[in-house]
């Protein structure tokens, strides 16, 4: 038999799974449903919901805990029943709701609104769970934190596998039974009408698991669309935790991005892949054949030759592996980092695709491409960098997705990777205002630049057509020869050369005539002395980004807003640059809630303790500083250990259970001194900014298993010192000033929903370094507080 | 007996007909002053001369092509969604594009993506011949009907694939693509006529950031690319 106190730990722990699991599956369900930006509406959603229990619970203790043997398990049972049904519960919403339309309709607004609030509730129940077993077990905080923790780090593992096995709309209600099961371990004691609640919530939870809605797209959403064409059929649909994937044929669906207007031949009817609902693109033609994709752009690099070795890197569906192999290659390296996509492309899809990605000259590498540039050894005659940007200019929409290959590193590394004749090639839809082609020719010739080459505009060649700009790098020189083959290949497919050595400007706009030539002209600034001049004054920044910066598609400079405005009007500026100005939006709303929901409850608390403003100071640094902290170690361990769910799933697993273990061991500790842990805590982030750089990049090239030990034993120290200073903040607060132990789990939670908001901003900003760094000053601003028995 | 019977057939058939066009005229009558403004703050303002256009956009009533839970943003200066991510788009995208192909009588143009309908109302209310195609059968439908109640018989529409383009009555001496594609179908660049004009907006549903023009010359196919809001951000606003 367990005893009650046990149990107690159990059910936390579960609990905590179940709320952590349940925001990971919500993650995916808002991505696929809606857009992936929503991201930061459920971490926040979260951290609000538990924010706001912290003020009910601060508001109401001497209820809540003289009945704490009713509600926590009606609590539970409330958490289970809305975390099951909340989608059955929000479909109608969801299905009205439309993100899409959010910028021109004020009732989506508020349609968003209603559903974030049924979202809320949730974690709130949760949240009041957890919150209202801390606050009766003060004394005992080191262990039930551990537990909370240890549960969050469980739950975050079980929400990864659980989308690699279900599809995400099947989780909510598997989740729901862990939070049902939390609460049968605090059933005895309870009266008995608790019992028949407990059953009446295991039988709903059960049907909404039966009964779980299909997901509600987006009119807007690319899967939506696609599936609304007549005939359209879904040929595959596999949960993945990297993403959902649908493999979708209809009659009308063509893949032939960029063909040239002098293409007379066919367009074979070619399957659409799509990740969590966004088109990734088609599936490859038959090889062999005449395809296409020869007459597009993207086939620049062929007409100078047949390369032996190809690099495909982030080859995706496999189109331009399909077209190195189609053009002769003789051996075709292609690296992609979503191992669930390649094997089903390789297993399940159509023959002739199936064909490509089984051909014995083709080595596929799941893995992030940018940790294999740094990893690999060979030397190719050509790399194929991924397309850049969207059709219709929408590259905004991306400006808070990490590029890490499009960063000055990660050029330079391809370009060590080329043979003495080699060539690297990258294509881009022509955006305007025009942002991505000139950021990603500033890059290239920054690249060669930096790897000694005095006169860049010897080795870059770009063609044009009416939508897309090729660019090819190339070690030496062009030659003569090449640079007429390079002509003879634009005019084939009426294309235009932009940039050539010896490009005369009436060439530039033969077939594909701009409105006027300042595009050329921004393209010659760039290539000129005037470089530096053109970053400082053009409307975008377009300035290359390094990796401590990797958000290659933010091109928005806020002090050019109101010009913005002015021409495009406030309306179309977020079809423009939607990315930032949501993540901008989300910050100021969020930190909107946060204070009315958490912050300003708490102001009807008894004053005169005077130890507010110490509490906010103590309990909001370790908040903001625990976000940031994770945040950027996720982003420099996705690059190291190449897989990001795995990467993500570890790092946020080895905090979560180092932070929980740090916690137990409080509970040893005769003398709380938080403040010690604290500085201790901002010491090792501070070497993490100045050393963890240079480990990563030495121990790069280790095995896996030993990277992965590495990764633990770097990041454990860190958790678990990390884990100390909120029990032993809260020990020591219980016993100086009792009645602000719920106010101090408030002001933790909102701080975190806040932290969490503005990290992106600041990463986007300043930079992951920075981050760090103000991860580390959070943690300092703790060592300035004493609390004292009044 | 039987004479009598097609008498009252006609006298049926003439009476349906007095009623569409008195619906029309009524429909044409109604939110005038909303399409005036329309025309005069949305489109001329903003560079649209052409007589014949600007005549077509006083004529039709947008209104009608919305749906109805937004028909009070019908003459609003923005697109509108119409369902299926699809949109109506905003008056002056319809405007220009209309300049852009010239249309009016005896000339033959075809449209892909009837979407709302209203864009194709407007190419027939120049006098054009319009054929349009639209691929999701529920918009097809729903735009052939009002096309119909509003009067509007030089436009015929169906629901088909618009990458074949409509062979029959091909060349056309214009072709509008009113959703843009990552690549242009060839058999549309086949049933242009020589110096025929086609025209695509690229950007999203909800904002067109250029318009693409394709012309065929001498058997050679020129795109350009058309920026209705002109935007030469060499020097930053705070620098002029």
């Amino acid at each position: 038999m367990i005893g009650l106190c046990n149990r107690k730990h159990l059910s936390l722990a579960l609990v905590s799974a179940a709320l952590l699991a349940f925001q990971i599956a919500l993650l995916q369900i808002l991505a696929t449903s809606q857009w992936h930006h929503f991201a930061y509406l459920v971490i926040s959603i979260a951290l609000l919901g538990f924010g706001a229990a912290g003020t009910l619970l601060a508001l109401t203790r001497r209820w809540m805990t003289a009945r704490q043997a009713q509600l926590l398990p009606l609590l539970l049972c409330c958490c289970a029943v809305t975390l099951a049904g909340s989608l059955a519960m929000t479909k109608s919403l969801f299905g009205g709701f439309d993100s899409f339309l959010l910028f021109v309709d004020i009732g989506e607004v508020l349609k968003l609104s209603a559903v974030a609030l049924l979202l809320l509730l949730p974690f709130t129940c949760g949240a009041l769970t957890i919150g209202l077993i801390f606050t009766l077990e003060t004394e005992r905080i080191g262990s039930y934190y551990f537990a909370n923790m240890f549960g969050s780090g469980l739950g975050c593992l079980l929400g990864l596998a659980g989308l690699s096995l279900l599809l995400p709309q099947q989780l909510p209600p598997c989740f729901g039974f862990l939070a049902l099961a939390a609460a049968a371990l605090l059933l005895p004691g309870s009266r008995p009408a608790t019992r028949v609640v407990l059953v009446v919530s295991l039988a709903l939870v059960t049907i909404f698991l039966v009964q779980a809605p299909e997901l509600e797209l987006s009119q807007y959403k690319d899967l939506r669309r696609a599936l609304d064409l007549p005939g359209a059929n879904i040929l595959a649909n596999q949960p993945a935790a990297a993403g959902q994937i649908h493999i979708v044929d209809a009659p009308v669906l063509r893949g032939a991005e960029g063909v040239s207007l002098n293409w007379s031949g066919e367009m074979p009817q070619a399957p659409a892949v799509f990740i969590n609902g966004d088109s990734i693109g088609s599936l490859p033609q038959a090889a062999g054949g005449d395809s296409p994709r020869n007459a597009s752009t993207f086939a620049l690099s062929y007409a100078l030759g047949i390369p032996r070795r190809v690099l495909v890197l982030d080859a995706g569906t496999g189109v331009d592996v399909a077209m190195a192999i189609e053009q002769g290659a003789e051996t075709v390296v292609a690296v992609e980092a979503h191992k669930p996509l390649v094997e089903l492309l390789r297993t399940t899809a159509p023959t002739r695709v199936s064909r490509i990605f089984n051909n014995p000259s083709v080595t596929w590498q799941t893995l992030v491409s940018r940790t294999w540039l740094a990893r690999d050894q060979q030397q190719y005659d050509l790399i194929i960098l991924p397309k850049v940007g969207g059709f219709g200019g929408n590259a905004g929409l991306f400006a808070l997705h990490e590029q890490p290959l499009l960063t000055r590193e990660a050029l330079q590394q391809a370009w060590s990777k080329l043979s003495p004749q080699g060539l690297l090639t990258v294509t881009s839809w022509v955006d305007y205002p025009v942002r991505t082609p000139l950021r990603l020719l500033a890059t290239l010739v920054e690249t060669l630049e930096e790897a000694g080459v005095t006169n860049p505009q010897d080795r870059i060649a770009a063609v044009r057509s009416w939508g897309t700009l090729t660019f090819c790098i190339k070690r030496t020189p062009y030659t003569k020869a090449e640079l007429a083959a390079i002509r003879s290949f634009a005019k084939r497919w009426a294309f235009d050369p932009a940039l050539l050595p010896d490009l005369r400007p009436e060439e530039r706009q033969h077939f594909n005539r701009l409105q006027d030539d300042s595009l050329f002209q921004l393209f010659d600034a760039v290539l000129g002395p005037e470089r530096s001049e053109l970053y400082n004054n053009y409307a975008f920044r377009i300035k290359p980004v390094d990796d401590d910066q990797p958000f290659f598609s933010q091109f928005l400079r806020w002090s050019q807003l109101d010009a913005l405005i002015s021409l495009y009007g406030q309306r179309n500026l977020p079809f423009i640059e939607l990315g930032m100005l949501v993540a901008v939006l989300a910050a100021g709303v969020l930190s909107l809630l946060a204070t009315l929901l958490i912050l300003l409850p708490l102001t009807r608390l008894p004053k005169g303790s005077g130890t507010h403003w110490q509490v906010l100071i103590y309990f909001g640094g370790l908040g903001v500083g625990y976000m940031w902290t994770e945040l950027a170690l996720i982003h420099r361990f996705v690059l190291y250990l190449g897989h990001p769910v795995y990467a993500t799933a570890l790092v946020v697993a080895v905090l979560l259970i180092g932070s929980a273990t740090g916690s137990a061991l409080t509970g040893r500790f005769r003398v709380c001194r938080p403040w010690r842990w604290t500085a201790a805590t901002s010491s090792i982030l501070l070497l993490y900014v100045v050393l963890l750089g240079t480990l990563l990049e030495t121990t790069l090239p280790m095995a896996m298993p030993l990277r992965t030990a590495l990764a633990v034993l770097v990041l454990a120290p860190a958790a678990v010192i990390m884990g100390m200073p909120f029990p032993l903040g809260l020990r020591l607060l219980n016993q100086a000033h009792r009645a602000e132990v719920p106010w101090a789990w408030g002001i933790n939670s909102c701080l975190s929903v806040v932290g969490a908001a503005f990290a992106t901003l600041l990463a986007v900003e300043f930079g992951y370094s920075l981050l760090l760094l103000l991860a580390a000053t959070a943690y300092l601003l703790p060592t300035t507080i004493r609390f004292r028995v009044s | 007996m039987q004479i009598r019977r097609e008498s009252a057939y006609s006298g049926v058939l003439m009476l349906c007909l007095v009623l569409l066009l008195c619906f029309g005229a009524v429909a044409s009558s109604e939110r005038g002053e909303e399409r005036e403004t329309m025309v005069k703050e949305q489109i001329l303002a903003r560079g649209v001369k052409d007589p014949t256009t600007l005549a077509a956009m006083r004529t039709v009533p947008r209104h009608l092509f919305v749906p109805g839970a937004m028909s009070n943003q019908a003459y609003q200066d923005r697109p509108l969604p119409i369902g299926h991510g699809q949109t109506i788009s905003q008056p002056f995208i319809v405007a220009f594009m209309t300049e852009i192909i010239k249309p009016g009588p005896g000339r033959k143009i075809l449209e892909i993506g009837t979407g709302s309908g209203y864009q194709a109302a407007i190419l027939a209310a120049t006098g054009a011949q319009v054929y349009s195609i639209e691929i999701i059968p529920q918009l097809a439908d729903s735009a052939a009907v009002i096309l119909k109640q509003l009067g509007f018989t030089h436009v015929e529409t169906r629901s088909a694939d618009g990458y074949y383009g409509w062979k029959e009555h091909a060349p056309f001496d214009a072709i509008i693509v009113t959703a843009a594609a990552e690549f242009i179908p060839p058999p549309l660049i086949e049933q242009l006529a020589e110096s025929g004009l086609m025209v695509i907006p690229v950007g999203s549903p909800f904002f067109v950031q250029t318009l693409m023009l394709i012309q065929k010359r001498d058997g050679k196919t020129i795109s350009t690319s058309l920026m209705p809001v002109r935007f030469v951000p060499f020097k930053r606003a705070d620098e002029e």
